[in-house]
Order: structure tokens, then sequence, then C-alpha cells
């Protein structure tokens, strides 16, 4: 049985081995896509686009925002949201009652689904629905998160960002932030907010759209966490962690250094950081070199729940670790020195 | 063992009901099946788009429910909202059918109009079962735990509310004993005449099928591949007692019944493994029949030895014992 935040030696040599199931991708599981963002922030409108296009995807999706604007789809199943306590207000067994119930159901079916497809409601706290495919057994098994994506109503965005939990939150957890309406603001604005955005989220993707309007497989094919794309971001989140931002309440902390890990260390370190933390932490994502080990460590987390998976062979890479945090009142400094004492 | 008929639906079984001599199956998508008396397919009812709810038959007519949100019965159409039915269920007299959408439980009598149900509850309705001896009260379990309610009523008449979730319940038909299995690995039993828990842990799996005998002296769970058999008798019930485990499933049990005849338990799991125990004293022998594809749904019949077995492929049979 998982336990929380002491998985042990989950990073360690003789663990590298394909993961059963968590947050990565995995040819065999159903990708699970989910659209988060304020009222008006246009995810009825994006997910109007996703289902009207021609990709030949079979969809299902799960609506817990039953606005105004219909969406006509055949299976579009309405589901008000329904927060599962597990294990008596530990945050990272807190579960969508909802998804596990319509999932389960949806996952009997012989004709299965391409993707499934969750438009959660605009105050949402995305860290259960994420957690729903990590701590559950059934969901992990069968599905993946492929992607969260935030869509941010560039116009409105400041009037919230400030003083909602939600709105932050929605940010630092996305993968791919979909900064939409992007025509009601003059391009110096939309400067100034992505580089607002980026201060809170590192790695996620942003996109400007008008109207919603992005290819879709920006954010169907996102693919989990992908070892590429961390790779791809990973520059621009250093250089943005050594600025000062004002939104001290959500912020990435990314931490790299050459060389090669001491697998125990590390292990006894992120258990101990999301025991002590992760209430405050939303995502970790990494990349590990282990000592004594040929291939790279992949590493993501959700609040208390971490997971690793095998990433191949380094190959003629030069050896390195890259880490981030994403999170409320991180200490940067802290977080960089326990890092730097796992340091083989 | 002899197969009497057989019917193949569209998909996996979801749920099986009889009436009678009449069987409805209910696959997870696709059209309803009813099997006459004769075992032929009899008629083929409407699904409901995404998904099907599980059905029951109420006043001698299959009402059916879905994600699409609708009930249908007796060529009525009742769409009281858009948030799924998951499944519909009669009280133990016959005379109310009930259904949970969201935070209600809708309830209708038997020409179709809406009762006394229950509006605006803390949690939305994961399951329901209602007390045998009193159709005007029934458990509701969902995120917390099992509340029992008295339709009228603003507050609960008992609560059960451990603080995690439950997702199925079942009230044993001497009235006595409330079982939820619940989203982790586990089940709480309740001891009306005691109003006294029992928290019971250590299942392999989540517990996706249980079921009480009909005279709720045994209590049958999942959890694994190991049928548990709780004894529901005496002054202490479960607590304190060493289960009787049944042992010769390959897979997870997927579905359990006891025959309300017989006493016997058909047990199926996920590799097509249906098991049947015939108990004597504290003592089970076993029949195993293999079936090809994962057995999803189990049934009776309620005066007969027949045994309806439905599949994840859709196929549905009717065996005589």
């Amino acid at each position: 049985m998982f336990s929380v935040g002491s998985r042990s030696n989950f990073l360690t040599n003789e663990s590298c081995i394909k993961p059963k199931g968590g947050l990565f991708s995995g040819m065999d599981r159903t990708p699970v896509t989910i659209l988060t963002g304020f009222l008006g922030a246009g995810k009825t409108t994006l997910l109007n686009r996703i289902l009207t296009e021609e990709h030949g995807l079979r969809i299902a999706v799960i609506e817990n925002e039953f606005g105004e604007i219909g969406v006509d789809h055949e299976l579009v199943i309405n589901a008000d949201e329904e927060i599962f306590e597990m294990n008596n207000g530990c945050i990272c067994c807190t579960v969508r009652g909802d998804l596990i119930r319509i999932l389960g159901n949806l996952m009997k079916r012989r004709e299965k689904f391409d993707h499934v497809l969750i438009e959660t409601t605009g105050l949402a706290d995305p860290g259960p629905v994420v957690q729903t495919f990590f701590a559950d057994d059934e969901m992990k098994e069968k599905l993946f998160v492929n992607a969260v994506v935030t869509l941010v109503d560039a116009k409105h965005i400041l009037l919230h960002l400030d003083d909602s939990d939600e709105a932050r939150e929605q940010i630092a957890f996305a993968d791919v932030v979909l900064l939409n309406k992007c025509d009601l603001v003059a391009p110096g604005e939309l400067d100034k907010l992505e580089k607002r955005i980026r201060a809170m989220n590192a790695l996620a993707k942003i996109h400007r759209t008008t109207n919603a309007g992005i290819e879709i497989e920006k954010v169907m094919d996102v693919g989990g966490f992908n070892l590429d794309h961390a790779m791809e971001v990973n520059p621009h989140f250093l250089e943005e962690g050594h600025h000062h931002h004002h939104d001290s309440h959500v912020t990435s902390v990314g931490i790299e250094a050459d060389g090669d890990c001491d697998g125990k260390k590390l292990n006894e370190w992120l258990s101990r950081t999301v025991r002590e933390q992760g209430a405050d932490i939303f995502r970790m994502k990494g990349v590990f070199a282990i000592k004594g080990g040929l291939d790279r460590i992949i590493f993501q987390g959700v609040h208390m729940i971490m997971d690793a998976a095998n990433g191949g062979p380094w190959g003629d890479r030069p050896r390195k670790n890259t880490l981030v945090f994403i999170g409320r009142n991180l200490d940067r400094v802290a977080l960089n020195a326990g890092f730097r004492a796992c340091l083989a | 063992m002899k197969q009497i008929a057989a019917v193949t639906a569209d998909d996996n079984i979801l749920s099986l009901a009889w009436c009678g001599d009449s069987l409805a199956a209910t696959p997870s998508t696709g059209e309803i099946l009813v099997l006459d008396a004769a075992g032929r397919n009899g008629s083929a009812l409407a699904g409901h788009g995404a998904g099907n709810g599980e059905s029951a038959w109420f006043g001698g007519s299959l009402a059916t429910c879905g994600f699409d949100g609708k009930i249908r019965w007796n060529g009525r159409e009742i769409h009281a909202g858009r948030g799924i039915i998951e499944r519909v269920k009669v009280s133990k007299d016959g005379s109310f059918l009930g259904a949970g959408q969201g935070k209600s439980l809708l309830v209708f009598d038997q020409d179709g109009n809406p009762a006394q149900g229950l509006s605006r509850l803390p949690a939305s309705v994961a399951d329901f079962a209602w007390d045998p001896s009193d159709s005007t009260r029934v458990a509701i379990v969902g995120a917390g735990g099992a509340r029992m309610w008295k339709f009228g009523e603003s507050e609960p008449f008992a609560r059960f509310d451990w603080g995690g979730a439950s997702l199925r319940v079942e009230w044993s038909s001497c009235g006595r004993w409330l079982v939820t299995a619940d989203q982790t690995a586990s089940v709480h039993i309740y001891d009306f005449t005691r109003d006294y828990p029992l928290h019971i842990q250590g299942y392999e799996t989540k517990v996706r099928a249980m079921a009480f005998s009909a005279d709720g002296k045994r209590l049958a769970t999942g959890g694994g591949s190991v049928i548990t058999i709780w004894p529901c008798t005496g002054k202490t019930g479960p607590e304190g007692v060493t289960p009787v485990q049944l042992d010769g499933h390959d897979g997870e049990v997927l579905a359990t019944a006891f025959s309300p005849k017989t006493g016997q338990l058909a047990t199926g799991d996920g590799t097509g493994m249906v098991l049947i125990f015939t108990f004597e004293g504290d003592k089970a022998t076993r029949k195993r029949l293999r079936l090809d594809a994962g057995i999803s749904a189990l049934a009776w019949h309620p005066e007969k030895d027949w045994l309806a077995v439905g599949r994840e492929d859709g196929a549905v049979s009717i065996l005589s014992l």
C-alpha cells in the first residue's frame, strides 16, 4: 500500500523500472486532460473547439461546470464535483469521488475512449483532480494525466490573482496555460502578465490565444510529464528563478546541479520535504542522475505524492540533475541547500 | 449445471435483475435486454447515451436510468436534472422507486409521481439502500460515510459518518446490519441494535462486491481474490470473530450473490471463474465453472435454482443448478 510521503527507496537504482502507474504517460492507458480556469476564461469555448474539430478521437467529457452554453456532444457527462477525504484530512489523500465513480464505469465499456476531458468548475482546486489519477489504484492503472490546461482570462485575471487562492493554484498546477482573450489586452500588458505567470509556474507552456484558438495537439498531445519537455524548459526556469517577483505566495524554485546524486539521501530528503511542506507544494518535477545508475530518473509529485520512472540511458549527454518545485511560500535557499546535500 | 438460456448484449453487463422468470440484463452502454420466461430475448429497451445505470423492476415494469440523467419506466421518461443517475432501487415492499442524482435522492410512487425524496443533502449520493422494514427510511453513502434518513425530516436519524468515503451500501434484509464498501480497501459494518460501527481493513483491494445472505446471517465480501464471509449473528456479530475465507478464484472477485432459495453463494472474478459455495455449518463445498470472459454480474432467481451470469464481454447465461 502506498504510504504518504515515505515511499521507500523509489529513487535507488534497484527501483529503476517501468512504473505501473502514476502521472507518467503509458501507451496502454487512456489520457486525461483537465481543463481549469475561472468562470468566463474560455473553458467551454475550448471544449467546443476540441469536440467539433476533425481529429478522429473518441472523447468522453466530464463536465462539472453546468454553464449556460451547453456542449452539444453525446458523450458529455454532467456531475457535481465531490471531494473524498480518504484519510481524515490528509491533503494527499483527497481525491474526486465523482471522477472515480464515473470513470470506473466508463472504463468498463467495451468500446474504449481515446481521451477523457474533465472541465472543472471555475473555483475548483486542481489538486484532488490530479491526485485522483495517482492515489486511486484503478484510475492509476487505466488512465494518466495528459495535461492540466489552465485558461487565463488575460483581461480580468489580475482582478483575481492577488486575492484568490484558486486562481493562483490553477496556474501553479498547469502544464499548459492558455493566456486567452489576448485581443482585449495591449501587447505590453500581455508581456507583463506572462512574466508574472512564468514566475509562478516556470514549467508550464504558455500560449497566447483569442477565443481559445489553438492547435488541438498543443492541448491534447502533451503526454504527461515529458522528459524532453522538462529539458526544453529547464534553462528558462533557472533564469527566472533568480529574479524577484511580487507573487510571493506562489512561486517556482528551480535547482540544477551537475554530477550524480546519492539515491538514498535524495529519497530521504524528498520524503522529508513533502512530509513537512507537502501541503504547500503543488507540483514537483525533476530529472536525476543517480550514482551507479546508467539511466535518467524522471521524477514527479503532487503535494505529498511522489512517483519516479526510468527515463532511459544518459548516453553521451552530461550527467546532471534538474528539479523544480511549484508551490506556496517556498524557501528557495533551503530547498537548494537540501538538494545539494544529496549530491554524491 | 446446465445452461438454459443465453443472450449477448452490446457491452459489459452492469447489472442483472429478475422479475418472476423474466431477466433484465443492463449493459454499460446500449440496449437493455429483457429475456422472457423461455429464455428468449423478449424485448430491448433504449439505452441511456454515454452510460447506463443499474436497472430495477418496479411494479412489473423495468425502470432504467443512466448518465443522461433520465429514468424510464412503464412508458414514462423522467428527466429531473442534468446529473448522472448510477442506479435505481426499489423499496422492499415494492412501493417506491429511488434514484440518487447529485445531492438529491429522487423517489417515485407506483404511479410515477414524485414522492417524498431528499434534496440538498450534505454530499452527493454515491449509493443508497432502503430500510427493509420501513420504506420511508434510507441509508445514503458518499463523502463522509453513511447517513440514515427518514423522509420529511431535516436531519439524519443515525450517522455513521466516519470521515472517509463510501461507494456502495447494502442493508441486510433482517434490518440489523448495514455494510459500506469504501474508497479505501475496507468496509464498515454497522449494527443498528447496538448503534455500533465496525471498521474492517486489510483487504487486498477496494471491495467491489459484497452481499448479505437472505436471512442476514452471513456477509460475503470481495476485496481481492479471496472471499471473506463474516458471521452476522449473536450479540456482537463479526466483532472479534475470525472470518471464513474462501479461496479458489484466480482474479479479483467482482460479483457476489446469495441464493434466496438455497442459501448458496455464487461469486465471479475478472478471469471468468464462477464459484458456487454450498454451506453446511462452518464448512463450505464449492463447484467451479470457467467462462470465457470476466464475470461482472450475478443474480439468483428468487424462487428457483437458476443463476444468471453476466460477463464483461456482454454475454449473459442462465444456468440451472
